[in-house]
């Protein structure tokens, strides 16, 4: 394997509010790999020059110059950081170990197509939302719910997702995990209640030097950029002020390009 | 392979999600058995289905792995990454793992994945399924289906290429078309995507996807979106049952803060 040293920083670009971005900056610590962040704010990824990095206009996106590949997708990212650079299996399984090997993958694509979307719009109903919609609310917290419940069942008398050691699918999972409270408004104490297995696995995790540093980078660059840590900018009372304070601003800049 | 009985066993419904995973079998041109789970009576609740898929939703598939033993798969990407790996030797419808274009293909399974799917998903669920009329819902999954489908329509037309990694079909297209084939269902409007539209069609020519998509059940959507009576009625029983799941999961969690 190439030697650490010799591996030039990839760079990482970080709308630092939102969860998906620290899923990977997660594993590039937790692999000790150089990393620099790139802050996108929520008015530039939308639009180029971004958009020509991710033509979805959502972070996060990687630029690694070793292999001179763009690529975004956290998930897709999280595929590529683990083939390229853990030929150690620190994170994961040999590729012989066949079976690991696509059950990590799975387990990865449940938080992609599960955990990730569903917690999206049970925050989005329950605290984005300007108007309150009871039905809409009910449905994403029972499917938030029944998602740990999923991952409670699987851990079942073990310690990780796959086999007996830490992976990259069970790394995955703590980003959304970790901010539930912020997600449903409840009691942080109580965000795992029914569930175990979840909050053993989770405090497990976050209990890691890798995580602390990983949130202290994020805590310290939402607070480069005026952002409290919980994602709300310093000076709005709510998100519902501040989301009409960016719409305000992109109508008006729009006008202006039509003029 | 030793057996002449197929080693792969899919289990499925006549679902975007479900016919993914037959069109990756018979482009590959693999045998396989057909397990047909019915969702309106809660078969994918059922222990002996939950041992296999514990998020008991399809598609879920099972192979015999290279140990002699059984694998349990789910999620339609990772079922799509495991059957390349193991069975595209020839990388018909995938790239060599480590190349750019492999890369680029998963980048774009993921956007399907965790955007499209999920997207188009609560669309349908608004504009057919939710218990009372939410129009904001509606707008809400509608607009952001739409704007999925012009990243994909813009990421075809401005490089100007037949397949989303370029020219060869992969799996990255096979993951998106049944979701675009419906389109309609969720409320969106194809054409107003010509370089999507004409990628849908090109897609529909192939006969993997032709055969794959009647699994395990006839591809009626189509059909179906071409006559609104009928479509109505079809979003009545579906309505019935999603309710009663909704319902049951709520149930099955409370309490559970």
């Amino acid at each position: 394997m190439q030697s650490i040293d010799a591996i030039k920083p990839i760079k990482i670009h970080v709308l630092p509010a939102g969860p998906n971005p620290w899923k990977p900056v997660l594993i590039l610590e937790e692999l000790g790999l150089p990393y620099s962040l790139n802050f996108i704010s929520f008015e530039d990824v939308k639009k180029k020059p971004f958009t020509d990095i991710n033509p979805n206009g959502r972070a996060p996106a990687i630029e690694d110059p070793n292999t001179d590949l763009t690529l975004w997708e956290s998930g897709a990212i999280i595929q590529y950081i683990i083939s390229q650079y853990d030929t150690n299996h620190i994170l994961s399984y040999p590729s012989y170990a066949l079976k690991e090997t696509h059950l990590c993958n799975q387990w990865l694509a449940f938080q992609i197509s599960g955990q990730g979307p569903y917690f999206g719009q049970a925050a989005w109903f329950n605290v984005l939302h300007p108007e309150k919609l009871p039905s809409a609310i009910a449905r994403y917290n029972a499917e938030l719910k029944r998602i740990l419940s999923v991952l409670d069942g699987a851990l079942e008398g073990r310690q990780w997702l796959v086999g007996d050691k830490m992976t990259f699918a069970d790394l995955a999972f703590t980003v959304w995990n970790d901010r539930i409270e912020d997600l449903i408004l409840c009691e942080k104490e109580k965000k795992f209640e029914g569930f175990p297995n979840v909050q053993a696995w989770h405090e497990r995790m976050t209990s890691r030097p890798a995580w602390k540093k990983a949130m202290e980078k994020r805590e310290k660059l939402m607070d480069e950029h005026g952002l409290l840590p919980n994602g709300m900018p310093k000076g709005f009372k709510s998100h519902g002020e501040f989301h009409a304070s960016v719409e305000a601003k992109r109508k008006a800049e729009a006008a202006e390009v039509k003029e | 392979m030793a057996s002449e009985e197929p080693s792969i066993v899919l289990y499925t419904t006549q679902t975007p999600n479900g016919i993914k995973i037959s069109i990756t079998l018979e482009e590959l041109g693999l045998p396989y058995k057909v397990q047909k789970i019915d969702i309106s009576k809660n078969t994918q609740k059922e222990q002996w289905f939950l041992d296999i898929n514990p998020n008991g939703r399809i598609p879920a598939l099972t192979d015999t792995f290279t140990d002699g033993k059984t694998i349990n798969l789910f999620e339609s990407g990772s079922i799509m990454q495991y059957l390349v790996a193991q069975y595209d030797k020839d990388y018909k419808i995938s790239f060599p793992p480590g190349t750019r274009e492999f890369y680029e293909m998963n980048n774009w399974i993921f956007f399907l994945n965790a955007g499209v799917g999920p997207m188009q998903g609560q669309a349908n669920h608004f504009t057919r399924y939710a218990p009372e009329h939410i129009e904001y819902g509606v707008n809400r999954y509608q607009n952001e289906t739409r704007r999925l489908y012009g990243v994909l329509d813009k990421h075809l037309s401005s490089k100007n290429i037949p397949y989303l990694v370029g020219d060869k079909c992969t799996i990255a297209d096979i993951a998106h078309w049944g979701w675009i084939a419906s389109a309609g269902w969720a409320g969106i409007e194809i054409n107003d995507f010509p370089a999507l539209k004409a990628w849908e069609d090109r897609m529909a020519e192939r006969p993997g996807v032709e055969k794959g998509r009647h699994v395990p059940d006839r591809h009626g959507i189509k059909d179906l979106l071409k006559d609104k009576e009928k479509m109505e009625k079809h979003a009545a029983e579906n309505r019935a049952w999603v309710q009663a799941g909704m319902k049951d999961d709520a149930e099955k969690h409370k309490g559970k803060k």
